[in-house]
């Protein structure tokens, strides 16, 4: 395999990683309540611009500390993405719990219209590029595995998704939190009645996701070194992709899925074009639910009546 | 007090979050490639005072509604026996009525009307395609664009290629291959729980659209352009335009009688029920999968020949027919007018339509007409003029409302409204 090969694939592997991150939120909230969150590619968004306007404030106040600015924005972005994040759940679906299941998807189609246009007339109409300063010595320095060449960024992506992914998964298996939450994914009115404060899960649930797509914008923002209102339409659209790719309401599965999709995207990129990494992207959602509807690694799920 | 607690809570919530976006603007250095922000009270206050006639606006319609439910108007009207009888007898002979009233449009009404309304005809029709979907079977299409386009594009290719390729030629051509395009996407998901339509039609859409950008063959991003042969011509001392509103009624009456007929029959009770519950549909014998095609297909021909009529009009297509934001728009539609009711989705695709573009010739009305002039402000005539660059942001938040108190939509049944909150 050529060392340019490897880097692509590499590449693809970071962006699956983001993807993946997003994922997660998607795949949570389907997993607890059934019901797919349309507006988390906003959330992913919101925690993109907020970094930014978080490293503006800060750099005001004390200069331009590349370090501690960047990982305080990272800590705001996450702040700020589980404020929205819970906002969201509160106006426009704790009360459409029960409705038919349109109902609480049109709602997020309305939130997630209204979020991104709210941005749009608010901060920029146009793209607006991610400080530089700040990302220049993640983007530039390299590391040497051989011929291959890894920038430290790509490093800091996987890494971080690695170990979010572990914590993930000891919350989930292990904690008493993550105990409630599997419990309340099962039987909402079962588990209210042994005590778990339901609605107080619920939130966290997309709390817990929204920080995490806060995390996965601010990489997204320095990896493209672009801001843009939509961004987290297309992003988001992707990662729901990846989540029915592996099995959505599956944690595993939606990492699986991501890294797929962002494996396709940069072989693509590289046969093709990237003009063309949504329809391929697309053309295997379309093959894979021909083949295998339940998705990768999900399990064939019953209808609740 | 106590009561307005959450809500002044929420409020100050709300305003804390939104702070940075509303009230800070962002200072690029380029020099340096760093940022720093400034406190800009200007900023905030613009998307405001750009609002305002919004914020009035929905203040007089919730004074109304309190209103109305405090002396029980609605429930008066709809129980007083003369509304009854009156709605009775014009369900009869409505369409004996409005048929020609719509007919005689071109007639009298400008040509700049005549287009306007045109546009208007071709998103009922998307509507009305659309409702079969989402209102009558229960389904979300989030990709209905797609299909739109796809009926232009085969249009706008079938004039390229062959020498031949009228618009009405196109139109019988487009409405079996739509469907067949429905089936083909719908067969796949259409065997699992209604979520995964939403995302594959999407997909869909983005991808049509990302292939005849990066196609040569299909025109790229500048699109096609109809040869005029293909369009809509003058006949018998008509002109163009008002061939093409004739036709785009005539096409849009056969829709709407040829939906109702299907939704009166037993194809169309057959989708209410797996509306009302799936699980019990199919264990009465509903055949669920088979009447889900059978729908989504009908409303993907239904936008297909949309579609057509579109490119015969503006003679020429361009990917931005399948934008997202197209699809969302006649949701919507379909959303505001009521879900599985066609004259509410006919309703919201007028109303959606027209209101923007009343309120782009606002501003140019206010300043000619002296009056209005003289007794309108001039903060309120900007607001006015800014207005329709918000208009995604309120239909966003139209949306959400809309789902929280009043999920039957505009012209819906109560029994609609029991079943959107507590199935």
């Amino acid at each position: 395999m050529s060392s340019t090969l490897t880097e692509i694939l590499i590449g693809g592997i970071s962006r699956g990683a983001m993807y993946a991150l997003v994922a997660l939120g998607y795949t949570m909230v389907y997993g607890v309540l059934g019901m797919i969150n349309f507006a988390h590619g906003e959330i992913f968004m919101i925690g993109m611009f907020s970094c930014v306007y978080a490293i503006g404030i800060f750099s005001v106040a004390w200069g331009n500390q590349v370090l501690l600015n960047l990982t305080l924005g990272i800590a705001v972005a996450m702040i700020f993405s589980a404020a929205y994040g819970y906002a969201n759940e509160r106006i426009a679906y704790r009360r459409l719990r029960k409705a038919h299941v349109l109902a609480p998807l049109t709602s997020a189609i309305g939130i997630s219209t209204f979020l991104q246009y709210f941005i749009f007339l608010t901060v920029s109409r146009d793209s607006v590029n991610f400080p530089r300063f700040y990302s220049d010595f993640l983007t530039n320095n390299h590391i040497h595995l051989g011929p291959v060449q890894v920038t430290y960024l790509q490093l800091m992506i996987l890494g971080l998704t690695l170990v979010i992914m572990a914590g993930l998964f000891y919350l989930i298996h292990f904690t008493r939190i993550g105990i409630a939450l599997r419990a309340t994914a099962q039987d909402q009115l079962m588990a209210s009645l042994v005590g778990i404060p339901v609605n107080r899960i619920i939130a966290f649930t997309f709390i817990l996701g929204s920080a995490l797509a806060a995390i996965a914008g601010v990489m997204f923002s320095m990896y493209n070194n672009v801001l843009v209102f939509d961004a987290g339409y297309r992003v988001g659209l992707k990662a729901f992709t990846a989540a029915i790719l592996g099995g959505i309401g599956n944690v595993p599965g939606a990492v699986l899925g991501a890294m797929i999709i962002g494996l396709t995207e940069a072989l693509t990129t590289l046969q093709f074009g990237s003009e063309w990494n949504d329809v391929t992207t697309f053309g295997m959602l379309m093959l894979v639910l021909l083949v295998r509807p339940r998705g990768i690694l999900g399990e064939r799920v019953a209808d609740k009546v | 007090m106590s009561r307005w607690r959450p809500y002044l809570l929420g409020i100050l919530g709300l305003a804390a979050i939104t702070f940075p976006f509303l009230w800070l603007v962002l200072q690029p250095d380029f020099q340096n490639n760093t940022v720093t922000v400034a406190w800009s009270p200007g900023h905030g206050l613009q998307f405001f005072d750009d609002l305002l006639p919004v914020f009035v606006v929905s203040f007089l319609v919730w004074v109304g509604i309190r209103a109305g439910r405090y002396w029980g108007w609605s429930d008066r009207l709809a129980k007083s026996h003369s509304w009854q009888s009156t709605t009775k007898t014009l369900g009869g002979v409505w369409a004996w009525i409005v048929m020609p009233l719509v007919l005689c449009g071109p007639f009298v009404l400008s040509a700049s009307s005549t287009g306007l309304l045109t546009n208007v005809g071709i998103y009922m029709l998307l509507a009305l395609g659309l409702n079969i979907t989402v209102g009558m079977t229960g389904l979300l299409v989030l990709g209905y664009a797609g299909f739109f386009a796809f009926g232009a594009y085969l249009f706008a290719l079938g004039q390229q290629n062959f020498p031949f390729f009228p618009w009405w030629l196109a139109a019988l051509l487009a409405f079996p291959l739509g469907g067949l395009v429905g089936y083909l996407l719908g067969l796949p998901c259409l065997r699992l729980r209604g979520d995964y339509l939403a995302i594959v039609t999407l997909g869909f859409a983005e991808a049509f659209r990302e292939t005849i950008r990066n196609l040569d063959a299909a025109g790229g991003d500048q699109g096609i352009i109809i040869k005029s042969y293909a369009m809509f011509r003058g006949i018998a001392g008509l002109h163009g335009g008002q061939v093409c509103y004739v036709f785009t009624a005539l096409i849009l009456f056969i829709a709407v009688f040829l939906v109702q007929r299907v939704y009166h029959s037993p194809v169309g009770r057959a989708w209410i029920a797996i509306r009302e519950n799936e699980i019990a549909a199919a264990s009465v014998g509903v055949p669920v999968v088979q009447m889900k095609l059978l729908a989504f297909s009908l409303s993907a021909a239904i936008a297909a020949v949309a579609g057509v009529l579109s490119g015969a009009k503006d003679g020429f297509v361009s990917p931005a027919m399948c934008e997202f934001q197209q699809s969302i728009m006649v949701l919507a539609m379909v959303i505001l007018g009521g879900l599985g009711n066609s004259y509410g989705a006919l309703l919201g695709a007028g109303l959606l339509y027209l209101v923007p573009e009343y309120l782009k010739l606002l501003p140019t009305t206010i300043r000619d007409n002296a009056l209005l002039n003289a007794v309108v402000p001039v903060s309120l005539r900007n607001s006015l003029e800014h207005l329709s660059d918000y208009r995604l942001l309120l239909f966003g938040a139209v949306m959400v409302l809309m789902m929280l108190y009043r999920p039957q939509g505009l012209i819906g049944s109560s029994r609609r409204k029991t079943e959107m909150l507590n199935t």
